[in-house]
């Protein structure tokens, strides 16, 4: 564990430790200000900072980074700010946790290795300090503390695990470990070997767990002379590649087995003229449909057609985020879902012919909000002409709230109360839904004209071009996100790994700097927490020097975001000893 | 006109579900028969999951040789005849699940075997994932309506809308 050789690593190590010693705070009655100002405010006040703040409930939740931090916070409970008095509470985190917890965190911590994402969770009955503390001394405690241990890793979000190495533990079978898959189900790498277990039956539990694991290592165990072995080791983890230093698997072709060919992109135009008039036809049109569809019908001649259908299978509940009970009740009796329909008068019926009658159905449809321009990565559209009436297709995919009830509801059918089974509160409850919504658009003048318009309403769920979210956005506070997301556009993030993981928490007492930075005594003492986190920040990721990066930190009046913009534009004036050398 | 006869409704959907059973197909000697489903005169326009692929066979042969064996099911059906355009635009809703037994269409497995040739087992059954979202918008000329099949889709429009998070198939 001596990953003292480089910078990034102490950066790391120190993070580590800063992380771990970190505590809780809630605080109330903030409301009249932003939370930005919050934040300020107790910053300028206790010489605290609260880091990563976010709002839950009535109340802001943050971290500060020492329990005597903590408690100099907790002397301005009751202080006012924009008008009420602010209610201080410490939640936790470190002084809560039991001895044990706090020893078995450390342990974690000195265990990891940041560089390889790898914990190291081999021979704990040699470790010194868990000897010491006699938790390793009988059967019964071992098998309490691998689930601890790993329940424990997993809930810090500093621990990023690609590997574990559990070897040597004397374990029999891994019942006592069978938790690692839930703790870490995208684990690629495994190490078992110089341990007792003697049958591959244990192992089922993981079978279908670790979807991503590449690498076993079960060398010196009993189990690896059963005839099935490999085997079963192929069955139980379906991307293994390599067993016991040998490939087991072509990497390539399964790889080409398990991944589709069509890779999911969020839009296609069929050129940059479509994609610009589809762009702004979908957000005017989504605009007006949210706002007043009665002027969305001049768009429609009285040959142009609508129609919605509803499809309320409900996806399976390994769906991101799905509406696993999704609320129908204002669309079905419009829905023109030909799979559902048994007779061809009624799908004749519920199709929408003219001005007149589009706006029969869009009346009676709740009102909605759709959120193209502050959640433009939740949906995808495609756009391509359509030959046969010189014209062209918008495909939208995405969501919308539903924010009312239906201007008219409809009285067409019985009455819903006499349905057996209906409970029209339920059925008819607003939330969240997603939608496919297909316009056949023809150019006429200046102007266009809806062909047609089909519209599926189907229940909410994340969609499927969503990538998922990497840690390294995850902990960035709620106050500079922006920033750092031009950077990494620009190619510019090639900081060490400690900046990554989160705003780099100080340190017991005072700012932890990167060890480039080197600043004159009276000058850091001049600063404030913040200024010098700044300063940090910005010579992460500008490279400069500890003068230049305080230069440029003062010309831009302490703003993040300027000093990166002045930075960004003046990069051929600054000469190359600005730069750490 | 858009009245059409009685069964228009009926004569598309069992169009569509015979769409999703032609890419549900193992087989590649059926590959001709759903060729002939498409435009061949390089104006049919396919996208899948927004990219865009210039001819049919192209996208057919990327289907049978680098997909694994899939199940459609349709859940969701609409349509407009487009009034003077000869044509008619469905939209449509389904799931779909894949073979995740680590098998390709041709039954073949990524286990290195002792004596290199590949491990073939036809005869084994999928062993079927999750199921996936997919909302599919295809153009179709009204040719079909009178049975007429034969190069009938002009457009072609799939994209996958949810995925299940314990699939083993990556699609990103």
């Amino acid at each position: 564990m001596n990953n003292f050789h480089n910078v990034n690593n102490i950066n790391a190590m120190a993070n580590q430790q800063a992380m771990a010693n970190r505590v809780q705070v809630a605080i109330y009655n903030w409301q009249n200000g932003s939370v930005q100002d919050l934040i300020n405010f107790l910053s300028r006040h206790s010489r605290v900072s609260v880091r990563e703040p976010r709002i839950d409930g009535n109340r802001v939740i943050g971290y500060v980074s020492s329990k005597s931090d903590a408690e100099t916070l907790k002397k301005f409970n009751g202080m006012r700010f924009a008008g009420n008095n602010l209610k201080i509470e410490i939640l936790g985190g470190a002084e809560d946790e039991s001895p044990t917890v706090k020893l078995l965190k450390g342990f974690l911590y000195r265990r990891y290795d940041p560089q390889n994402k790898m914990l190291n969770l081999g021979s704990l009955h040699t470790d010194v300090e868990l000897q010491q503390k006699g938790l390793f001394s009988t059967m019964t405690t071992q098998s309490k503390m691998f689930p601890a241990l790993m329940k424990l890793a997993s809930k810090e979000p500093q621990i990023i695990v690609e590997s574990v190495n559990l070897s040597d533990n004397n374990l029999r079978d891994i019942n006592g470990i069978t938790t690692l898959a839930q703790s870490f189900p995208n684990l690629k790498n495994l190490c078992l070997a110089n341990n007792q277990i003697s049958r591959y039956k244990s192992m089922e539990a993981w079978k279908n767990k670790f979807k991503n694991l590449r690498e076993l290592l079960m060398t010196n165990n009993p189990v690896t002379n059963e005839r099935t072995y490999r085997s079963e080791m192929l069955r139980i983890f379906p991307k293994l590649v390599m067993l016991d230093n040998v490939v087991v698997r072509d990497a390539q072709k399964m790889d080409s087995i398990f991944s589709f060919p069509f890779k999911i992109q969020p839009f296609f135009f069929e050129n940059d003229q479509l994609g610009q008039s589809s762009t702004d036809f979908v957000s005017n049109f989504l605009n007006l449909w949210d706002t007043d569809r009665s002027q969305l019908l001049q768009l429609y001649t009285p040959q142009s057609q609508f129609s919605m259908s509803s499809d309320s299978s409900v996806p399976p509940i390994s769906v991101k985020n799905s509406d696993q009970t999704p609320a129908f009740g204002y669309y079905l009796s419009h829905s023109r879902n030909i799979t559902k329909i048994s007779t061809e008068s009624s799908i004749q019926q519920k199709l929408a012919t003219g001005p007149e009658a589009i706006s029969e159905i869009f009346n009676s449809i709740p009102m909605s909000k759709h959120h193209l321009q502050d959640e433009p990565d939740e949906y995808s559209m495609e756009s391509f002409t359509y030959g046969q009436v010189n014209g062209f297709t918008i495909t939208l995919h995405g969501f919308f709230d539903e924010t009312a009830k239906p201007n008219v509801t409809s009285n067409k059918g019985r009455p819903r109360r006499f349905n057996h089974g209906s409970n029209s509160s339920a059925d008819k409850k607003l939330g969240k839904k997603s939608f496919d919504r297909t316009w056949v658009i023809v150019p006429m003048g200046n102007s266009v004209v809806i062909a047609s318009d089909l519209l599926t309403i189907r229940p909410y769920v994340t969609p499927a071009w969503v990538k998922p979210k990497t840690i390294v956005q995850q902990p960035q506070s709620q106050s500079q996100p922006q920033p750092q997301q031009i950077a990494q556009q620009n190619g510019m993030l090639n900081m060490p790994q400690a900046p990554i993981m989160g705003n780099a928490p100080p340190a017991i007492d005072s700012v932890q700097l990167a060890p480039t930075l080197q600043l004159p005594p009276d000058v850091r003492a001049r600063l404030s927490s913040i200024q010098l986190e700044l300063l940090n920040k910005l010579h992460l990721q500008t490279k400069l020097n500890a003068e230049y990066t305080y230069m440029l930190a003062e010309q831009s009046g302490w703003s993040y975001d300027i000093a990166i913009k002045g930075f960004q534009s003046s990069l051929n004036n600054i000469p190359r000893e600005a730069y750490i050398q | 006109m858009n009245q059409g006869s009685g069964n228009q409704s009926s004569i598309l959907q069992t169009f569509v579900k015979k769409v999703l059973a032609h890419l549900d197909e193992n087989n590649p000697q059926a590959l001709n028969g759903f060729l002939t489903l498409f435009n061949g005169s390089g104006n049919c326009k396919i996208i899948m999951n927004a990219t865009p692929i210039a001819q049919p066979m192209m996208f057919l042969q990327m289907w049978q040789e680098q997909v694994v064996q899939s199940q459609h099911n349709l859940t969701s059906m609409d349509y407009h005849i487009i009034p003077g355009s000869g044509s008619i635009i469905c939209n449509i809703g389904c799931k779909v699940r894949f073979d995740e037994s680590g098998r390709d269409k041709r039954g073949q497995d990524a286990i290195v075997t002792n004596t290199g040739m590949p491990n073939t087992n036809v005869n084994a059954r999928p062993v079927w994932g999750s199921y996936h979202g997919v909302s599919i918008q295809v153009i179709v000329d009204d040719r079909v309506l009178r049975n007429d099949l034969n190069g009938v889709i002009s457009g072609f429009n799939y994209n996958m809308v949810y995925k299940p998070e314990d699939s083993l198939i990556s699609i990103q």
